[in-house]
């Protein structure tokens, strides 16, 4: 099998060369949209601090607030950056959350143990992503398919596991749930499963080969690159990174219906895009793509929520400026990417 | 025209310093208003979109705004726990001083939040669960909740039922709206229903005859089964449920619904929103549990709804005087220094006579609970048991 270590060319990516030559150094047309996420996320957190400090916001109660409401986003979006790296798009990872957190919840009632509640929602998860992958291996189906098949099944599930209570909702002790529903557990957590992924990605062979697959699958496979591992072990993955995910749903809503965390897929997409991840994966995956847009959307959000609650047409002016930032942002960041083949 | 990277970037870079310009604005604006401070009373709503919700906002944010120094933020439309909490952290991290919540995905987290927070908190249209309420009646900041128990909910699906069943119908249908989403009013409304109709002696669902036992079954099927509809004297002809308009499964069961000829669709919330274009000119009849609005009212008056149990625009009136009461310093309590639990019942209108009275009678511009009636608690002029009568003179009883 072919070594594909990425050897750093002398004098790439405004480094010297080892005979001392001229480093290639990044025009502003190559910087602007390399750097367009986080400058939007710069602007949003200065507008934030302004429109929070005129309208007399408590500062600190909205920057746990601001973690509170990013950091499962970020957490799993993070993980499914494995997926979408490689081209792939699972669009069930909404209700993989919520049957993770379901089991989870379950676990947690029939033993009362958080690290049974842990261990349940990181198994449901990864055992769920594995089957989308499963499927798409064996059938030789684009994973997309085998994810909207998933969808369906997923939500029957959920049904199902409330249905087991014979009530409406799968309730955790929301005592137990506020011990542990804490800034540092959360930190804890995604700070972990961050690392982790940051050192796959980029220090690993694995993080390279699945830039390899998203930017030329043809290439890859000639290469002799296994697709079928590579998803494997990026579904893999992507469910740790839904398990923990869930696993922090349950503590920070510790009754679950069958519409929790409805919105969680879509806004993993969007946090990811947000951050600068092409849909389409390759080269210019960028694993900080999720923490960058899942903060972004968290700041959009509690600003917008600030500024504009008091209207009457509050809520839909906010949707607008929010969808507005997005396309800006994502307009500025993808802009290089139209204009040439291949990254330098 | 081409735009640039750098006219875009700068373009965003403009938007968001709008923002904080926008805010220094807004800011100047409420200081050239003069005179104290509003209250800013935020409000949680699960439903922004019904007649009703509408009615609700327009009451709160028109008549309540207009006549007492208070301002409400509305949440957007809270589907689950989860966005419930996400509302309630932008509440607390914006300066709320009160909440009053329509959602009850979690309303114990929304409790505890709120008392966490030191932020009044008071549930408009519903009532907690005796455990709920024995939980939380001692938190200081939970003001209580004034609204229809799950009791009242059965009753009214009961009451709607018996009274079609006085009037010599036997074929129904039901409409079960939100029961497959565990909706818990949804629920005890349809048991109700099933539950009137199981007092004739041959008369069965799924085995059982008596309420608790109907509800169980509903719960646990999480709807309603026709086949295990059974009776010598009454035909349950079809079921129905949720609000899938663009589902074409959904609109077929409604058409069979509605073909299978029923006497009377029992429904358990917005009846005429999902039947009322298919039942005109097939003499079938609607019984809805639902709000006083002109649509229900012209369905009324069209002989599509033929009986009406519905909340009033103004019934959320007494919640607000007891959480202003409370930000006030004056808190309104129960016995024992406990928070407020207050059954509220529906109007029942059976003609669109009855219907125009009520109608008529609780307006915008002149509601029932109008500013008279609710400055006297909301100044803390009043104590608990005038309250509570003062409550209790709109609760509908059943006959």
């Amino acid at each position: 099998m072919h070594d594909l270590t990425q050897r750093t060319r002398p004098g790439a990516n405004g480094t010297s060369g080892p005979n001392g030559t001229a480093a290639r150094r990044r025009s502003p047309r190559e910087l602007v949209p390399a750097l367009a996420p986080l400058l939007g996320l710069v602007v949003l957190t200065v507008a934030f601090v302004v429109v929070g400090t005129v309208s007399g916001v408590n500062m600190s109660y909205s920057v746990q607030t601001l973690i509170n409401q990013s950091v499962v986003i970020v957490i799993i979006a993070t993980g499914a950056i494995f997926i979408f790296a490689m081209g792939s798009f699972d669009i069930s990872l909404g209700a993989s959350t919520l049957v993770a957190a379901m089991v989870g919840g379950l676990a947690y009632n029939a033993t009362e143990s958080l690290v049974a509640m842990l261990v349940a929602c990181i198994l449901t998860a990864v055992a769920t992503s594995l089957v989308s992958a499963s499927l798409a291996a064996v059938f030789n189906l684009p994973v997309f398919v085998t994810t909207v098949a998933m969808l369906s099944v997923l939500g029957a599930v959920a049904v199902a596991l409330v249905q087991t209570t014979g009530g409406a909702q799968i309730k955790v002790d929301s005592s137990f749930a506020r011990q542990y529903d804490t800034l540092p557990v959360k930190l804890s957590v995604a700070v972990a499963f961050l690392a982790l992924c940051v050192f796959l990605f980029t220090y690993t062979r694995l993080g390279r080969v699945e830039k390899l697959i998203g930017g030329n699958p043809v290439t890859a496979r000639l290469t002799g690159v296994s697709m079928k591992k590579t998803a494997i072990a990026a579904f893999a993955i992507a469910g740790l990174g839904v398990g923990l995910g869930a696993f922090l749903t349950v503590l920070r809503t510790p009754t679950m219906t069958t519409s929790s965390a409805a919105d969680i897929g879509m806004n993993v997409l969007v946090a990811m895009v947000f951050g600068g991840m092409p849909i389409s994966g390759g080269p210019r995956t960028r694993i900080y793509a999720a923490l960058l847009g899942g903060l972004s959307m968290a700041v959009l959000n509690q600003t917008m929520t600030t500024l504009l609650a008091t209207s009457s047409a509050g809520n839909g002016i906010s949707q607008v400026v929010r969808a507005l930032f997005f396309l800006a942002v994502v307009w500025v960041a993808t802009s290089g990417h139209r204009s040439k083949l291949l990254p330098r | 025209m081409k735009i640039s990277r750098s006219t875009a970037l700068a373009a965003t870079a403009a938007l968001g310093l709008s923002f904080g310009l926008t805010a220094c604005g807004g800011g100047s604006d409420s200081a050239a208003g003069g005179g104290s401070d509003p209250v800013k009373m935020c409000v949680l709503v699960a439903d922004a979109t019904s007649s009703e919700a509408l009615g609700f906002k327009d009451y709160y944010t028109t008549y309540i705004q207009e006549n007492f120094p208070v301002e409400f933020v509305y949440s957007e439309e809270v589907g689950d726990a989860d966005a419930e909490k996400r509302a309630m952290e932008s509440f607390i991290a914006n300066n709320c001083e009160a909440i009053i919540s329509f959602a009850s995905a979690d309303r114990p987290t929304q409790i505890q939040m709120a008392e966490d927070a030191g932020i009044y908190y008071a549930v408009a249209t519903g009532t907690l669960s005796d455990d709920q309420y024995e939980e939380f009646k001692d938190y200081q900041y939970y003001v209580g909740a004034i609204g229809p128990s799950l009791g009242v909910e059965y009753q009214a699906g009961y009451d709607m039922a018996k009274y079609f069943v006085e009037q010599g119908d036997t074929r129904f249908a039901i409409y079960g709206a939100g029961v497959p989403y565990y909706i818990d009013m949804h629920i005890y409304r349809t048991a109700g229903m099933l539950a009137a109709l199981a007092e004739e002696p041959s008369t069965s669902y799924g085995g059982a005859t008596d309420f608790g036992a109907i509800l169980g079954k509903i719960m646990q099927d999480g709807t309603v089964k026709v086949a295990d509809f059974q009776s010598d004297v009454y035909e349950l002809t079809g079921y129905h449920e949720v609000w899938s308009f663009d589902d074409a499964a959904w609109q077929a069961n409604l058409a069979a619904v509605v073909a299978s000829k029923p006497d009377v669709i029992l429904a358990a919330g917005t009846g005429f929103a999902v039947f009322g274009a298919a039942v005109a000119d097939t003499g079938i009849t609607i019984g809805d549990i639902d709000a006083y609005t002109d649509e229900n009212g012209q369905a009324m008056k069209e002989g599509l709804v033929g009986y009406l149990a519905g909340k009033f625009t103004s019934s959320i009136g007494p919640i607000f005087a007891a959480t202003y009461a409370a930000v006030e310093g004056h808190p309104i309590r129960a016995e024992g220094d406990t928070a407020l639990a207050l059954e509220q019942g529906y109007w029942v209108a059976t003609s669109p006579e009855q219907f125009d009275a009520f109608l008529a009678g609780d307006t915008i511009e002149n509601p029932f609970y109008g500013k008279a009636e609710l400055e006297q608690f909301a100044n803390g002029d009043q104590g608990y048991d005038t309250f509570e009568a003062f409550v209790a003179a709109y609760t509908y009883v059943a006959d």
